[in-house]
């Protein structure tokens, strides 16, 4: 027998794996277009109409944040939902396993370039949001300066516009909403290995998006309702353990009401996020291990 | 006794069709053995279950029933395949990598450090007759290039055995020629290589042992000049023969009581004529 010299897991080879996914996920032209349309509509929120400085951060901070949200999510289950078909229709999947790669290494090396180019997005839809807040802010300051008022009252109207501009909240939300990117792409991921077509994958993706949204609102209806017997107690209690309440990542409403977010929310939902996206990758390595290629 | 490079014993796959309740059996108690060093033509039409073995050789596929073993190492570990490279059928390569880049990422994959990736990549780039395409993008190779990067890729982890699923499928006569050459070379460097075809004067050329599967089933295996010989019958080929000669050969025959069963001019194969052809033209140009 020959010698093994295979390790369990490599590092080298998921980031070879993942890079390869990221070049691949950059060339496709949905990428380009998702990414141009969502810095034009951020960049374009500036121009809407407003009444007070006030209403033109919210409406700022609502186009883009949202526009961010939808995006991001958009990106995670196009991107994630194309991978693994694809490879298995190039039968490039064939080569790649032929060699001493384990199904999981393959997988997570999928899923950390998808997560990448999800972090690009991000980040430079982040960039163009702060910005665009910041030259607003510049502009209302300026406005707020030139207007004849006590230094006191000055003070205080300038205080009132960077309160309602940019604040250290704005990070953990946009951080928010990448994690809730990637546990799609995790979920996405885990879709795909049972599915055998990617239009399949991206359908069962937009009915659980939904899900994942109003599943909250209609948990809460239900039980409020005098008849909520077991049998609906149990089936919202499955619907919440297997889908992820999307809505909880949301912090949209609260950022443009001024609302602060208290570190620990911020990191018991990032940790829930977290904790469901490892979920779904792992199911998804047990139904890829067993997958007939 | 050696060990063998793969070993396959009384593997069944048998494929359930979903929502009835059908099966398709792809293979069928299937026994085989390929020696270290050796060149083995897996050989039958189209649906015969070829390509269903060598996935389960490679651990691509499941077993229904039986083993399969790559040196001594069952398929289903992924550190049976360190000793293995594969081309599979009509191979599609990441178009927007390079030639070089292609090769880098596979090795990567092997675990080859950086000074021997490098140092692997050209080397494999030479055996296959790539160097100069090195820096083209895979989107402008031809067919033929395609299935030379797609065994180069095999090669890159210098494997002891080399499994290829129809390898000169699609391919032109220069280019399939191209492709037996390098089994040729891959042999003679004591790799072992198990292929799948269905053309067979290519197999008959390069393989050792031959097993032909029909069905799912193997119904005849052997090594290639045993199985195809005809006991009794030999053919003498002559050349600047006169007349006479032959018409004295013929009478010796029919006096030693022998049945001459064929009188004609030797021909060429029309691959031949097609590679000679071509050849002279380009070299004209």
């Amino acid at each position: 027998m020959i010698e093994a010299r295979h390790r369990r897991f490599s590092f080298v080879r998921v980031l070879a794996i993942a890079t390869n996914t990221f070049t691949e996920l950059t060339r496709l032209k949905v990428f380009h277009v998702l990414l141009i349309f969502a810095l034009l509509l951020i960049g374009s929120s500036v121009f809407m109409a407003r009444f007070s400085f006030q209403q033109e951060f919210q409406i700022l901070k609502d186009v883009a944040l949202g526009a961010m949200s939808i995006f991001t999510s958009l990106l995670a289950v196009v991107a994630t939902a194309r991978l693994i078909p694809q490879d298995i229709e190039d039968r490039t999947i064939y080569t790649i396993l032929a060699k001493p790669v384990a199904r999981f290494e393959y997988l997570i090396g999928k899923l950390a370039g998808v997560l990448l180019l999800l972090a690009i997005g991000t980040l430079a839809m982040g960039a163009m949001f702060l910005i665009v807040l910041y030259a607003c802010e510049q502009t209302v300051l300026h406005e707020t300066a030139r207007q004849t008022m006590s230094p006191e009252q000055l003070n205080d109207a300038l205080r009132a516009v960077r309160a309602s501009a940019l604040n250290a909240d704005i990070v953990p939300c946009i951080a928010l909403i990448y994690i809730k990117a990637c546990l799609l792409g995790a979920l996405t991921l885990f879709v795909s290995t049972f599915a055998t077509t990617s239009v399949f994958t991206t359908v069962v993706m937009v009915f659980i998006y939904f899900i994942g949204h109003l599943q909250a609102t209609a948990r809460e209806y239900w039980l409020q309702q005098s008849g909520a017997g077991w049998i609906t107690r149990t089936f919202l209690a499955l619907v919440a353990l297997i889908f992820p309440d999307l809505q909880a990542f949301n912090l949209v409403d609260g950022i443009i009401a001024g609302a602060a977010i208290p570190l620990a929310f911020f990191v018991k939902t990032a940790a829930l996020g977290i904790f469901y996206g490892a979920i779904y990758t792992l199911l998804a390595g047990v139904v890829f291990y067993g997958k007939e290629l | 006794m050696s060990e063998p490079a793969v070993a396959v014993t009384e593997l069944t796959k048998v494929f359930p069709v979903p929502w009835r309740r059908q099966e398709i059996v792809a293979v069928q108690n299937l026994n085989l053995r390929v020696e270290p060093g050796e060149v083995y033509g897996l050989l039958g039409p189209n649906g015969s279950g070829k390509s269903t073995t060598l996935k389960i050789i490679l651990g691509l596929v499941s077993t229904t029933r039986g083993q399969t073993e790559i040196f001594g190492r069952n398929s289903r570990l992924v550190e049976s395949r360190e000793a293995v490279g594969f081309l599979p059928e009509s191979p599609y390569f990441y178009k927007y990598l390079t030639g070089a880049e292609t090769l880098r990422f596979f090795g990567k994959l092997c675990g080859l450090s950086r000074a021997s990736l490098k140092k692997r990549v050209d080397e494999v780039l030479e055996l296959v007759g790539l160097a100069d395409a090195r820096d083209r993008r895979l989107s402008g190779y031809s067919k033929g290039m395609l299935q030379r990067i797609g065994l180069a890729q095999a090669l890159i982890d210098e494997p002891k055995l080399i499994v290829l699923d129809e390898p000169t499928a699609g391919v032109d006569p220069a280019g399939s020629r191209e492709i037996r050459d390098l089994i040729v070379d891959l042999k003679r460097r004591g790799i072992t290589v198990l292929l799948s075809s269905h053309l067979l004067a290519q197999v008959q050329e390069v393989c050792d042992r031959v097993g032909i599967l029909a069905g799912g089933v193997l119904v005849r295996e052997g090594k290639l000049e045993e199985l195809i010989a005809i006991e009794n019958q030999t053919e003498l080929v002559l050349q600047n023969a006169s007349d006479n000669l032959l018409h004295e050969i013929e009478t010796l025959a029919v006096e030693s009581h022998a049945k001459l069963i064929a009188h004609r001019r030797s021909t060429t194969t029309l691959e031949r004529l097609f590679l000679e052809a071509t050849t002279k033209h380009h070299s004209k140009e």
